[in-house]
């Protein structure tokens, strides 16, 4: 077999391997009661929650993470290697670990005052923002680099040259060009919080109509021996994580 | 008039000290030089996109080292051309206008007379990327046009095009500097762009201007041998100036074992007995000698013996290597191709050249 075919026979061994994992959750579904679970008030909530705290999740990720990515692509500053090594850290550290980090940081004294002062993270929905920032703000910034790292700062130099100030020709310049870069990014990022399990539970805990997330409502129904629950919450976060990815795929696909 | 005044500039290992340049406006400067001379730098460090470490760069007499790249009044047109490739071509044109005062329709009659002078009108609901490299050239001359900048700074534009096209927004630009007197930088290391272009020309050498003068006074008396070498100038021969006479206005200088008297009108500077000095020979003003043909009385004295040691077909002209007697040198002789053809000339022949005084050119060594 040539080189060219045995690279497609993995790709599509990876595939069959994925698409596998999914249609052996089916062999343990009955047909019914789908609809049952998807609308049951818990499931909805968890939906609901999940979807929300992503959402603001991956707003903050964005309010932060498009500076700090514009930093790092277009400027150089002393420490900017350590800060752009800092950016992977989520990705070497174990979710637990850095929700542990999480919750060890609200027992010092400054995590302490935090809390004292009505901003209570620790087993409350400020906690699950909060960890699946933790978890996705070093990625979604990366990306974010790399969408801007893509376009070349001579538009920028132009743009200045024709009277724009710095901000001007970043939103009217950069920003546009790489509109969809950042968006790929941005949606990436949400699919990856949506999906953050570790972090969350240690942070916020796994309160039922408070602090259960998808990932969460999971791993209790499991832990609950509610195999169909199961299976149908892993289905329906399958579908909106499998669903955001292919909005990405289209999305770069019109750049 | 815009100055760059005793610029400081170190960026890794390159330095630049000190650096000066005088732009007359409305004229059209070309900045020659090397890959690497720093070339780009000054253009940045004028236009505000790069920090220097000290010096000051004034237009009409005032500073604008400290003010902001979209304060100073400066137009930029770099080798990508960097078109937003988002923005149509009239919303490329007006981008630098809509920060400018004046009434809307004022503007649109300015805009209208710049489209049709870069005869882009039937362009402007299209994008880039549908254009042509020359219609690329010309949207991006105008949309830095456009606002009618105090200086037009271009970074090396045509440096990526092919020839024909090359010409083309070369003649284009010509037209343009004639028909609206901007006052433009042009960055470029292509010597001939420099000629064509450059009305008056700075030659920069790793980060220092060597020389900065009218077009035919660098390419044609250049005053270091830095200059002459990057130039491409070949027939420069290490001499000694013998005497001075005149009180200063005659130099004698040894010339292929001979003595040779020039005016100093044909020297760099003023030298003395004694310095070594290089002396510069124009290629195309080298004479061949007919045999039986008479010989003007001013040329016998510089008349010398060898041999044709290699021939090279250039086109339009023929280079001609000639070896003088009793010497391990060649000297590069120019000729058009209908006088070639008239001499019959062959390597190995043996033949005598003759040279004019006011062919040579004595820089310092």
């Amino acid at each position: 077999m040539n080189f060219k075919k045995t690279a497609i026979c993995a790709a599509l061994a990876l595939f069959l391997f994925y698409l596998l994992l999914i249609f052996s959750l089916l062999t343990f579904l009955e047909g019914r009661g789908f609809l049952e679970v998807f609308f049951a008030p818990d499931t909805l909530f968890s939906i609901r929650l999940s979807l929300l705290a992503a959402t603001i999740t991956t707003i903050l990720a964005m309010v932060i993470g498009l500076p700090a990515a514009y930093a790092l692509s277009r400027t150089s500053f002393p420490g900017k290697k350590l800060v752009d090594t800092f950016l992977e850290l989520p990705m070497i550290m174990s979710p637990v670990a850095l929700g542990a980090a999480l919750l060890l940081f609200f027992n010092t004294p400054i995590g302490a005052s935090i809390q004292e002062k009505g901003i209570l993270f620790v087993f409350e929905f400020p906690g699950i923002v909060l960890a699946q920032f933790a978890t996705v703000a070093g990625l979604a910034t990366r990306l974010m680099k790399t969408a801007l790292d893509e376009i070349s700062p001579r538009f920028e130099d132009v743009a200045r040259s024709l009277g724009s100030s710095a901000w001007e020709a970043f939103w009217k310049i950069t920003f546009p060009l790489a509109f969809r870069g950042l968006l790929s990014a941005l949606i990436l990022c949400w699919a990856k919080a949506i999906g953050e399990f570790g972090a969350t539970v240690t942070l916020a805990g796994t309160m039922s109509f408070k602090t259960e997330t998808m990932p969460i409502a999971i791993f209790m129904a499991l832990a609950s021996a509610d195999i169909r629950k199961t299976i149908i919450l892993i289905l329906i976060l399958a579908g909106i994580g499998l669903s955001a990815l292919y909005a990405v795929r289209l999305v770069e696909k019109r750049a | 008039m815009i100055e760059v005044q005793n610029l400081n500039l170190a960026l890794g290992n390159f330095q630049m000290a000190n650096l000066n340049l005088l732009l007359e406006e409305g004229v059209y400067h070309v900045l020659l030089g090397p890959t690497g001379s720093g070339k780009t730098l000054i253009l940045e460090s004028i236009i505000g996109l790069r920090n220097f470490q000290g010096g000051k760069v004034l237009i009409g007499g005032k500073e604008i080292q400290d003010l902001p790249p979209e304060r100073r009044g400066i137009s930029y047109l770099p080798q990508d051309l960097a078109l937003f490739p988002h923005l149509t071509v009239r919303e490329n044109l007006l981008y630098g206008l809509r920060a400018q005062k004046g009434s809307a329709w004022e503007k649109e009659k300015h805009l209208d007379g710049l489209i049709e002078v870069l005869k882009i009108g039937h362009l402007l609901d299209r994008f880039p990327q549908g254009l042509s490299g020359g219609e690329k050239q010309r949207v991006a001359l105008g949309r830095a046009l456009a606002p009618s900048p105090r200086l037009l700074l271009l970074d090396e534009p045509l440096a990526a095009l092919d020839p024909a096209l090359k010409t083309e927004i070369q003649q284009l630009l010509i037209t343009l500097h004639h028909s609206l007197k901007f006052t433009a930088l042009h960055v470029t290391h292509d010597l001939e762009e420099a000629y064509l272009l450059g009305e008056w020309i700075s030659v920069l050498i790793q980060g220092r201007v060597e020389q900065s003068g009218k077009r035919e006074e660098v390419f044609l008396r250049p005053h270091t041998v830095k200059v002459a070498q990057f130039l491409g100038l070949r027939n420069l021969f290490p001499e000694r100036v013998l005497q001075v006479a005149e009180g200063g206005k005659l130099l004698t200088v040894s010339f292929w074992g001979r003595e040779i008297t020039l005016s100093t009108d044909h020297a760099a500077r003023n030298f003395s007995p004694g310095e070594e000095v290089f002396l510069y020979l124009r290629p195309e003003e080298v004479m061949i000698i007919r045999e039986g043909k008479p010989i003007k009385e001013s040329l016998r004295q510089n008349i010398f013996p060898g041999e044709v040691v290699r021939l090279l077909d250039r086109g339009t002209h023929r280079w001609l290597f000639f070896q003088p007697r009793d010497r391990d040198l060649h000297l590069e002789i120019h000729l058009p191709n209908y006088i070639f053809r008239n001499l019959s000339l062959r390597e190995g022949q043996k033949i005598h050249v003759a040279m004019r005084r006011e062919s040579f050119w004595v820089l310092p060594a």
